[in-house]
């Protein structure tokens, strides 16, 4: 499977010192088609960085040399707009926020699920690829959402939505195909970035399956074991 | 408290200050009256050894020459002179007759008589001597100067002292001033290490009092927090860098395995692990958070959001769960109520106690805004209550404390898997705000509340 989607496999720089954590990263992103570089310190990424080639940069917070946040701030410093992702093991929410107000794209705690790292950096290489010009209407399928008349149609048949449901449908629509963590939505569309224990998004999920795919012969929304969700055509 | 200690000293330096000048002026007036009687011992005892010397000179004869002499004229206007002879009959002076309350010869004292042709009676110093020829003399000297001079230092009291209690008060004022000036900076100081700035310090002034002091070993002591902070800090840090570096190679070697086998047992298996390594790591994290909010790390990043909208959001969010349960969650606010809170940490600390009330409750949960007056008694609109109540069948009270300590699980939980962190958190995190968690009794049902400052 390619990565990019015009077949060109996407570049993906990972600055982590921890060789192990390295190690199964970068086989993972691979096997999943993208063409990984490494650096174990901040001087090396850094270096690897201003190359300005990579779609995407993963950066441990922690790092010996320059410091994670100090190679993001040159990073940014230099001009260089690549998106980054954070990783870092200090998962207070204060040391996430510090994270993005200094130029970070994302921010991941350790230990983290490799699909989420997965489901963010193709949500990035996408989100940087294509400056999508502002859409009013959303589509997948027979699906329709109209951003503006908060209106949701499938197959001509209108979707009564309730306001929440209506941001995390639309959070799906705008990630066609991709896949989409539980974490990824509590942080999109809650705007919160702890576990809020049960099941919570499982539960709204399945109650939004319910109004968009019930009665329709090919459903849309998936579950993908041990990852998240995806709303797309394929099964 | 330090406005009515201020005031205490305050009223203290104006008695003081009223006290002196009191004593100031009772003091002069002593003074003066000393000063004045001395003068007309002196005088008189001038004029009788003048006139024990006429007698010494010219006998009676001469005495009563010089008598009729300085009485006659304006010579020295406040002279009293009385001669009489051996058997009493008046010989000369300005005095009419001897004045019945004058009987010991040489003894001085004050007295209030007519003189001679005067019809207004004037207090004199007189002193009685008995001349070697029998004869009595009374020397003396009008003494009403005295008078005129308290006289005088009244009226200049009733100036001196109502200015006396206008500088009192101004002096009082001033020192209240200076004292709570001073105070102010130590005082500011270490409102903004509670409240989370941890570099507070109060600024020196270069004076070496004790106030100066006092701000010497306020910043001695703020160094030593700050430095066990920080120590606190990186040791939190280093804890939960050490323990997430390997759990995520852990969970990155079973996510691998488990997107390898294909046996269905194998992936059961990998399934769990993963699932247990999570649960693990959520201990730690949530272990670390308590740890941190314990500590009041986070003040720096309070936020002022509207609470009404927050719980809102909160039961918007957890509201299908309970619906699942055939169950409702409400919000029952009182309109809109801004705070200054760590959102996110305040938000898990509520999501966890509705996820206790999910678990282990029953009925319908209820969440409630309200100004914390009902609860603590304290003035209106200082603090701020939100609770979540359910009918379920509650937590006896000899429990309570069970319930609220770290790794504590009631034998529900037990059952459950719950780590016995969720209260735990929630209350730091009150405690975090400068609030506190209780549980209650919702007759019946368990009705957990948090109550922060609203400032």
């Amino acid at each position: 499977m390619q990565a990019g989607e015009t077949g060109v496999a996407n570049k993906v720089l990972l600055i982590e010192d921890d060789d192990a954590t390295a190690d199964f990263v970068a086989r993972g992103l691979t096997e999943e088609g993208f063409v990984v570089d490494r650096a174990a310190n901040g001087r090396d990424g850094l270096f690897h960085a201003t190359d300005g080639s990579y779609d995407c940069i993963v950066l441990d917070r922690m790092l010996p040399g320059i410091d994670g946040m100090g190679v993001l701030g040159a990073v940014r410093a230099a001009g260089i707009e690549t998106p980054v992702i954070v990783l870092s093991a200090l998962g207070a929410a204060d040391d996430r926020i510090h994270g993005l107000t200094n130029g970070a794209d994302d921010y991941l705690t350790k230990p983290f699920a490799f699909v989420e790292l997965l489901a963010r950096i193709r949500l990035l290489i996408r989100r940087g690829g294509a400056a999508k010009a502002v859409e009013t209407v959303l589509r997948c399928g027979d699906l329709e959402m109209d951003l503006l008349a908060r209106r949701t149609k499938r197959a001509g048949k209108p979707i009564d939505l309730q306001p929440r449901e209506f941001r995390l449908l639309e959070f799906m629509l705008r990630h066609v195909d991709q896949v989409v963590t539980r974490t990824m939505l509590l942080e999109g569309v809650w705007d919160y970035h702890f576990d809020p224990g049960t099941n919570v998004i499982d539960v709204h999920l399945s109650r939004l399956r319910k109004k968009v795919d019930e009665g329709f012969d090919r459903p849309l929304l998936h579950t993908v074991r041990g990852a998240g969700y995806r709303l797309g055509l394929d099964p | 408290m330090l406005r009515s200690a201020t005031f205490r000293f305050a009223a203290l330096v104006f008695l003081l200050q009223l006290v002196s000048a009191a004593a100031l002026i009772v003091t002069i007036g002593t003074a003066v009256r000393r000063q004045l009687r001395t003068d007309a011992q002196r005088t008189v005892a001038v004029l009788r050894d003048d006139l024990r010397a006429s007698y010494a000179a010219g006998g009676a004869a001469g005495v009563r020459r010089e008598v009729t002499l300085r009485t006659r004229g304006l010579v020295t206007p406040g002279t009293v002179l009385l001669l009489i002879g051996r058997d009493g009959t008046w010989l000369g002076g300005n005095l009419d007759a001897w004045p019945p309350s004058v009987v010991r010869d040489g003894h001085a004292t004050e007295v209030t008589l007519y003189r001679t042709g005067l019809n207004t009676a004037e207090p004199m110093h007189v002193e009685a001597v008995r001349l070697p020829g029998g004869e009595r003399l009374l020397v003396g000297t009008i003494v009403a100067g005295e008078a005129r001079a308290m006289r005088m230092l009244e009226q200049v009291s009733g100036v001196a002292l109502p200015l006396a209690l206008i500088f009192a008060a101004l002096a009082a004022w001033i020192a209240a001033r200076t004292i709570v000036a001073r105070l102010e900076e130590p005082l500011a100081a270490l409102n903004a290490v509670a409240a989370g700035d941890l570099a507070a310090r109060v600024p020196a002034d270069g004076s070496r009092d004790a106030l100066a002091t006092l701000g010497v070993a306020i910043n001695g002591a703020l160094e030593r927090v700050e430095t066990l902070m920080g120590e606190l800090r990186m040791a939190t840090d280093g804890l939960a860098h050490d323990l997430k570096s390997p759990l995520t190679r852990m969970r990155v070697v079973l996510e691998r395995a488990a997107a390898q086998v294909r046996e269905p047992a194998a992936v059961e298996s990998l399934d769990r692990a993963l699932a247990e390594g999570d649960r693990l790591f959520a201990l730690v994290q949530t272990a670390l958070s308590i740890t941190r909010a314990e500590a009041g790390i986070g003040r720096e990043h309070f936020v002022t959001i509207d609470l009404a909208a927050e719980l809102a959001g909160l039961a918007e969010m957890y509201a299908p769960l309970a619906e699942d349960q055939g169950r409702t969650l409400s919000v029952e606010s009182a309109g809109s109520c801004v705070a200054p809170v760590h959102r996110e940490l305040l938000a898990q600390a509520l999501g966890n106690i509705i996820d206790n009330s999910l678990k282990y409750g029953a009925g319908p949960i209820t969440l409630t805004l309200c100004d914390g007056a009902r609860e603590t008694g304290r003035e209106a609109g200082a603090q701020v209550e939100m609770a979540v109540a359910d009918r379920g069948r509650g937590i006896p009270l000899a429990r309570h404390e069970d319930a609220l300590r770290r790794f504590g699980r009631l034998d529900d939980a037990r059952q459950g898997g719950g780590a016995g962190l969720g209260l735990s958190l929630a209350a730091a995190v009150a405690r975090l705000h400068g609030g506190a968690l209780t549980l209650g009794d919702a007759a019946p049902g368990l009705r957990v509340a948090i109550t922060l400052p609203r400032e």
